[in-house]
């Protein structure tokens, strides 16, 4: 998936992503946010170089934009203990690049989440969310609206599609702001979807979720090369985001 | 389907065991192959005597409850078993002889993870009453996760394509490498066991565009080798199930030249492969319901700019979460113009363009008439890639027009 490089390194039309363990948390098909941030990006002639971090590689610093998927129990463990005693994420992140969180990456990126057994494992720390165990699996099709928030702090998002598949429950604290109101399925559990604050963004949406509702790789974009884009209208996109509205909320 | 089984143990909790009697030859798991494995293995059983088998891949506990009670009552048995259901169902069974062939992401909706599948499968080996030969593929880590402490146990190196679900050891979470001889973990010893069997297979385009197949499955002891090159079955996956077949044929003392022979003679299995006529098209039918199936399918395909189908459906036996087409590396179809169709041709359309793969989305590819690119009808029979339900309901579609038109 590595791009050859477009330019030096801070030439400003060309962004770095970064896919943190791919192979440990990509069992969602979450790998096509990276495609879907590149496809995106390279319409409106940002170059894009991708780089792909597995355990144990040292995590670039000064990359734009880092995104993790989900992946099974143990595999979040091993992650969330990785990327800790690394540091890279945090430091980026701290700086002020961009990061996307799926499932069990959005659970290992807040303070606390359960492992395979149920106890509390500690998290990265780089959202303000805590995640326990939902008394029954969430599995299904998941539809949101944006939040109040998201909509003040994030653009003016449309409404959110995409499919989850979690055991999680996780509480927003006062340091994040919850990502969408749920319409259809279970999100975070007390009828709020994901979560944000800065440029980290958390959510349980599979789908892939950038595929499945391009505003959100757009936000991320714009905010790694600092301007606004232009918009950008894909009918394919837009008649798979119709066609799961109409079956999923009948509307 | 889980209720149906249940009730069913309910009102006759012994059936299964009572059925089964002490006549299976052999249970066949995998997450792909389980049905051609086992009707290639059924194949080769048939030469000693009357063979029961599931008719038409029902492999759950109604499916293996309804083979049993209506095949020969004196035949030995071959089935497949879901790999979730194996578990459930492996102490009633018994069989001589346990094939396991690969595990791999799908359905997740479902199925469990894969790990939790492996760590099932892994204590269903550890409380079984000895008497069962375990078979299986020594190239996949999670098989050999899952069997490693079977006695005894065949290892068959029948290849692993897909490797994206065993990446990590199951033992202590470091990284699995992957040198030329097998693979190893980097942090234990859990690495690829020395193989009972090989295969050995190549491919090469030979004169027409079909191309050319050398295969060969090699028991190591002896080195005495059985030729697959003339199996009608496509591609390198169905020769890793001849031969992981062929390693449960010794253990069931058949002669292994007829059995090999046999195999090769089996041309399509439940309609996997079939050409068939359906509506305005004639098709050739693949099953592709999760990655690593497809990731097996590009090469049997007939080479770009072919136009091909691909026919992806959401419903429980697909999998009801089609992110899995995310995983599927559809870069391969480039050059070629795919038709998408299925309920979810919108998010196989999706991925497409996201891969800069051509397509365009059509609802009935089959109508007579319909628009389809340039160069479809031209071909001597189109591919299509099906996800489960829909390749049943082309196969059904196919065999009513048949019937209508005789």
């Amino acid at each position: 998936m590595t791009s050859p490089s477009t330019g030096a390194s801070g030439n400003s039309d060309s962004i770095t992503i970064v896919s943190l363990f791919p192979t440990l948390l990509g069992t969602y098909g979450d790998g096509g946010n990276v495609l879907a941030l590149r496809h995106r990006a390279q319409a409106r002639g940002i170059g894009v170089d991708v780089v792909l971090v597995e355990p144990g590689d040292a995590v670039p610093r000064s990359a734009d934009i880092y995104v993790m998927g989900g992946g099974e129990d143990t595999a979040q463990v091993a992650a969330a203990r990785g990327l800790r005693a690394e540091g890279g994420l945090a430091a980026a992140v701290e700086s002020g690049a961009a990061l996307l969180a799926i499932c069990a990456g959005y659970q290992l990126i807040g303070s606390e989440f359960p492992d395979a057994r149920g106890v509390p494992s500690q998290g990265l720390e780089l959202l303000d969310v805590t995640t326990t165990r939902l008394p029954q699996r969430a599995v299904g099709e998941l539809a949101a609206d944006p939040s109040e928030s998201a909509l003040a702090g994030l653009g003016d998002l449309p409404r959110m599609t995409g499919y989850e598949n979690h055991a999680g429950a996780t509480h927003v604290g006062p340091g994040a702001q919850p990502l969408g109101r749920v319409l259809s399925g279970v999100g975070n559990g007390d009828g709020t979807e994901g979560a944000w604050s800065g440029h980290v963004i958390g959510t349980y949406l599979h789908g892939p979720a950038l595929a499945r509702n391009p505003w959100i790789a757009d936000r991320l974009l714009s905010w790694a090369t600092g301007t606004e884009l232009a918009p950008l209208a894909e009918r394919e996109v837009d008649e798979l985001r119709a066609e799961r509205f109409r079956t999923v909320l009948g509307d | 389907m889980i209720i149906g089984g249940k009730v069913i143990e309910r009102l006759a909790p012994d059936a299964l065991a009572e059925l089964a009697g002490g006549r299976i030859a052999a249970v066949v798991s995998a997450t792909n192959g389980k049905t051609t494995t086992t009707k290639l293995l059924a194949t080769a059983v048939g030469a000693t005597g009357p063979v029961v088998s599931q008719p038409t891949a029902a492999n759950m506990t109604d499916g293996v409850l309804m083979a049993l009670a209506a095949g020969d009552p004196d035949g030995q048995a071959v089935l497949e078993v879901d790999e979730a259901y194996l578990p459930l169902l492996y102490d009633d069974l018994h069989p001589r002889v346990l094939l396991l062939g690969n595990l791999s992401r799908d359905q997740l909706d479902r199925m469990n993870e894969v790990a939790m599948v492996a760590r099932k499968w892994h204590d269903m080996i550890d409380r079984a009453a000895p008497g069962t030969t375990v078979v299986a593929n020594a190239d996949d880590p999670t098989i050999v996760w899952a069997a490693r402490d079977a006695e005894p146990v065949v290892w068959v190196a029948a290849g692993q394509a897909w490797t994206s679900d065993s990446s990590v050891c199951l033992d202590c979470g470091a990284l699995l490498a992957r040198p030329d001889t097998g693979w190893e973990c980097t942090g234990c010893d859990l690495r690829r066991p020395q193989p009972a069997w090989e295969l050995d297979y190549a491919a090469a385009p030979g004169a027409s565009g079909v191309s050319e197949v050398r295969s060969t499955a090699r028991r190591l002891g002896d080195g005495a080798e059985f030729d697959l090159s003339q199996m009608r079955l496509p591609g390198r996956f169905n020769a890793s199930n001849a031969a992981l077949a062929l390693a449960c044929c010794e253990v069931l003392g058949l002669d292994l030249d007829e059995s090999a022979s046999r195999m090769s003679e089996v041309e399509s299995v439940s309609g996997r492969f079939a050409i068939v006529d359906v509506g305005g098209l004639r098709v050739r039918l693949l099953l592709a319901k999760n990655p690593a199936g497809w990731s097996e399918l590009f090469d049997i395909m007939p080479p770009a700019p072919a136009p091909v189908i691909v026919a992806v459906n959401s419903n429980p036996a697909d999998g009801r979460d089609p992110s899995w087409l995310w995983d599927v590396p559809f870069e391969h179809l480039a050059g070629r113009v795919v038709i998408a169709t299925g309920d979810r041709r919108r998010d196989l359309a999706v991925r497409l363009l996201h891969g800069d793969v051509e397509h365009v989305v059509v609802e009935n590819p089959y109508a007579i008439g319909a628009a389809l690119p340039e160069g479809t009808r031209e071909q001597p029979a189109v591919d299509v890639a099906a996800t489960y339900t829909q390749f049943h309901s082309l196969r059904t579609r196919a065999a009513a027009e048949l019937e209508d038109r005789r």
